[in-house]
């Protein structure tokens, strides 16, 4: 699905991203663990196509993603509130977006019920735009809206930072839920315990670098955390 | 004072200000030579209403318009004051006396750029009377009566700002005072006037203006701190949401989805919503040049006057595209939309305000039919070939936009780059030499039909236009990310 070559992100003479090769499969979820500065938005941004290499490439499905704009049909991310219209309701942010992906309403619709719970009650019919709700539901309306149209690829920068232990526990559920089975799901966190549960696959970065990159196993928890414990 | 060096740093630091030191220095002339340009002005006023009224001190019918300067401050600081409340939340738990807050904040309102009007305004006009036979006693008294009740503008705008009532009730007084002068023998203006003449008079009257000034300070005073908790003067508003499905426009199809997300962002954003009410007010801009005959044989300017009175959308709102989506152009980058797309979205809305404009213009017939013409050619223009001009100039406009902050004026350098600045003169000489050119050395007709012309050449090489600077923005892709993300 994903295939990294050579690729390096420099700003100035600091290499913040170094990666000599990194292939993710198909229906992978693949978890990305560091300290801050490690480089772990930096490698989503440059997936996305955000920021430019320095040197090396991405693609998604042997599609170039600095050269073509194809990649953009089958993929979604929630990166940070730049993903976010803040002054539309979320009901018109969704639209937005299945529109942009070729969602029908009815589509759309049965779609955001499944999200029901997770939204608790907060988030649909509240008459209200997105730059007035909470933080933590602003991240559920992301969240939510980078699944609409079942993408291929699904790249979620910290999806669990600022919301509260029951939307956390929900979200975690979703991610692993059947319906996401042959989703490609990125995922960062600075949470080991909840990374751990959803990823099947943890790299950690340092530097910019890959220090591990491992299968999970019921030792990937323990391991992760004595080797964050030592830094 | 350390709340000011606060204040600086905020100032000195905003992404806007990290350009390059030449653009500093040339925007520094810039607002220096506008700062000339209005002292210089105003100099002017004492002795040409010397000249012009022999019957009356010069200072007297100064003084019987003031009161709609005030009435003209009081809506101008309205739309465009940004009070600098917001910033203080960050304070309100440090060790720090609430009213020391207050004070600043209020003392920090004193330098705002509408506090200049005093000095670029009265204090030159002030000077033309000290060098007329006025004592001086007389003229600080006057200037200081004039200075005392800016400042009073300044606080009270501070309550009317908060509340829309406040500001309809301005509206309707100076409705009323405007009937009242036209229909009555009650000149409001004048008696206004008689106030500040008592002044030049009685200079010990100056003392008197004490009285407001510190009046309006205390009570902005008393409302601030009445305002000072999180949930209550600092939060920004909640709003009801306003405009919603906008089904009408369905029939554009897939364009429909872009130009509802626009139309929301005008609605729904202070923002865009001053621009736009800003680029409606270009529509009189002809009014300036149309009945007076000395311009009539005068093609360029004439050119000119047309353009500005349907370009006002494009001009204002045009400027500022991409920057208008830089809070969530990352959403828009990764979305399965083509940039092509994005582009002509933005072109469909300027086309279709202008030809709405060139409709609204329809009355300008008044002046002729050659002048109406004008204006339709300048609209074809506009449409066009402005269009591209300036969605070519936003491909240089390289600093975010808040949404929901009003600007600050006299620092509307928020989304401003130089070189865009410099963009507008092609788009204003190209016109006046379509036009005019033609229009001197042939006749009119031919200059409308050269103007009108390039603007159907324009909208025949649509596609291809778009083409072109769809590239180009596909260029500066990273670039503008990294810049608006900011």
């Amino acid at each position: 699905m994903i295939n990294v070559n050579n690729l390096s992100k420099k700003y100035g003479s600091t290499t913040v991203l170094s990666l000599s090769s990194l292939t993710i499969t198909k229906g992978e979820h693949f978890g990305l663990v560091g300290n801050n500065g490690a480089g772990k938005t930096t490698l989503f941004s440059l997936i996305l196509d955000l920021i430019q290499a320095s040197s090396g490439e991405v693609t998604i499905n042997s599609i170039n993603v600095a050269k073509s704009e194809a990649w953009k049909n089958q993929t979604a991310a929630f990166v940070d509130d730049n993903f976010l219209i803040d002054y539309l309701t979320p009901e018109e942010y969704f639209d937005f977006v299945a529109q942009l992906r070729k969602i029908d309403p009815k589509t759309l619709k049965d779609f955001l019920v499944r999200f029901e719970e997770f939204f608790n009650g907060e988030v649909l019919n509240q008459k209200k735009y997105i730059r007035d709700f909470s933080k933590g539901n602003q991240k559920k309306i992301g969240l939510a809206a980078a699944f609409i149209g079942q993408p291929e690829l699904i790249i979620l920068d910290e999806p669990f930072a600022n919301l509260d232990p029951s939307s956390q526990i929900r979200l975690k559920n979703f991610l692993s839920s059947d319906e996401n089975k042959g989703t490609t799901l990125l995922v960062s966190s600075h949470d080991l315990n909840h990374v751990t549960d959803v990823c099947d696959r943890i790299v950690l970065l340092e530097k910019g670098e890959v220090i591990k990159d491992t299968p999970k196993s019921a030792a990937t928890l323990k391991e992760l955390e004595t080797y964050f414990s030592e830094q | 004072m350390n709340l000011f060096s606060l204040q600086r740093k905020e100032t000195f630091r905003a992404p806007q200000w990290e350009t390059k030191l030449s653009i500093k220095i040339i925007m520094t002339l810039v607002m220096l030579y506008f700062l000339v340009a209005f002292i210089l002005g105003a100099s002017f006023i004492y002795p040409g209403l010397n000249k012009a009224v022999q019957t009356k001190e010069p200072v007297e019918i100064f003084n019987s318009i003031l009161l709609y300067f005030f009435f003209f401050e009081f809506i101008l600081r309205f739309f465009l004051q940004q009070l600098p409340v917001t910033n203080i939340q960050s304070l309100i738990l440090l060790p720090i006396k609430k009213s020391r807050i207050i004070n600043h904040v209020l003392l920090r309102s004193v330098f705002s750029g509408f506090n200049l009007f005093p000095f670029i305004i009265y204090l030159p006009f002030a000077i033309s009377m000290y060098r007329d036979d006025y004592l001086l006693t007389q003229v600080v008294a006057w200037w200081g009566a004039l200075a005392l009740f800016t400042f009073c503008i300044n606080f009270l705008i501070y309550i009317i700002n908060k509340d829309n009532r406040f500001f309809v009730g301005l509206l309707v007084l100076l409705a009323a005072t405007i009937a009242l002068d036209k229909y009555t023998a009650i000149n409001l203006g004048e008696m206004a006037g008689t106030v500040f003449d008592q002044v030049v008079e009685t200079p010990v009257l100056f003392g008197a203006f004490l009285i407001p000034a510190f009046l309006s300070y205390g009570m902005v005073y008393l409302f601030l701190k009445r305002g000072l908790y999180m949930d209550a003067g600092l939060k920004q508003k909640k709003t009801q949401v306003r405009g919603g499905e906008f089904a009408f426009l369905n029939v554009f199809g897939e364009d429909a989805l872009f130009l509802k997300n626009d139309l929301r962002m005008i609605i729904r954003n202070v923002r865009p919503r001053q621009i736009v009410v800003m680029s409606f007010l270009f529509l009189f801009y002809g009014l300036v040049f149309f009945p007076q005959e000395i311009y009539r044989n005068q093609p360029y300017i004439l050119a000119f006057a047309g353009l500005f009175v349907t370009g006002g959308f494009t001009l204002t709102f045009g400027n500022y595209v991409p920057a208008w989506d830089s809070s969530y152009y990352k959403l828009l980058m990764t979305q399965n939309l083509s940039y092509k797309k994005y582009l002509l979205s933005k072109w469909n809305l300027m086309a279709f305000v202008t030809a709405f404009c060139a409709l609204l213009s329809t009355p300008y017939l008044y002046f002729g039919w050659d002048v109406l013409a004008i204006i339709i050619a300048g609209s074809f223009f506009n449409i066009g070939l402005g269009t591209w001009i300036t969605l070519f100039g936003g491909l240089l406009n390289k600093s975010p936009m808040k949404l929901n902050v009003k600007a600050k004026a006299f620092e509307n350098t928020q989304a401003f780059s130089l070189n865009q600045f410099l963009l507008t003169i092609p788009k204003m000489i190209l016109p006046a030499v379509l036009y005019g050119v033609p229009a001197q050395f042939v006749s009119p007709t031919a200059g409308i039909v050269s103007l009108a012309g390039a603007g159907v050449l324009g909208l025949v090489f649509r596609q291809q236009m778009a083409e072109k600077i769809t590239q180009l923005y596909i260029k500066q892709k990273h670039e503008t990310i990294e810049a608006f993300n900011k």
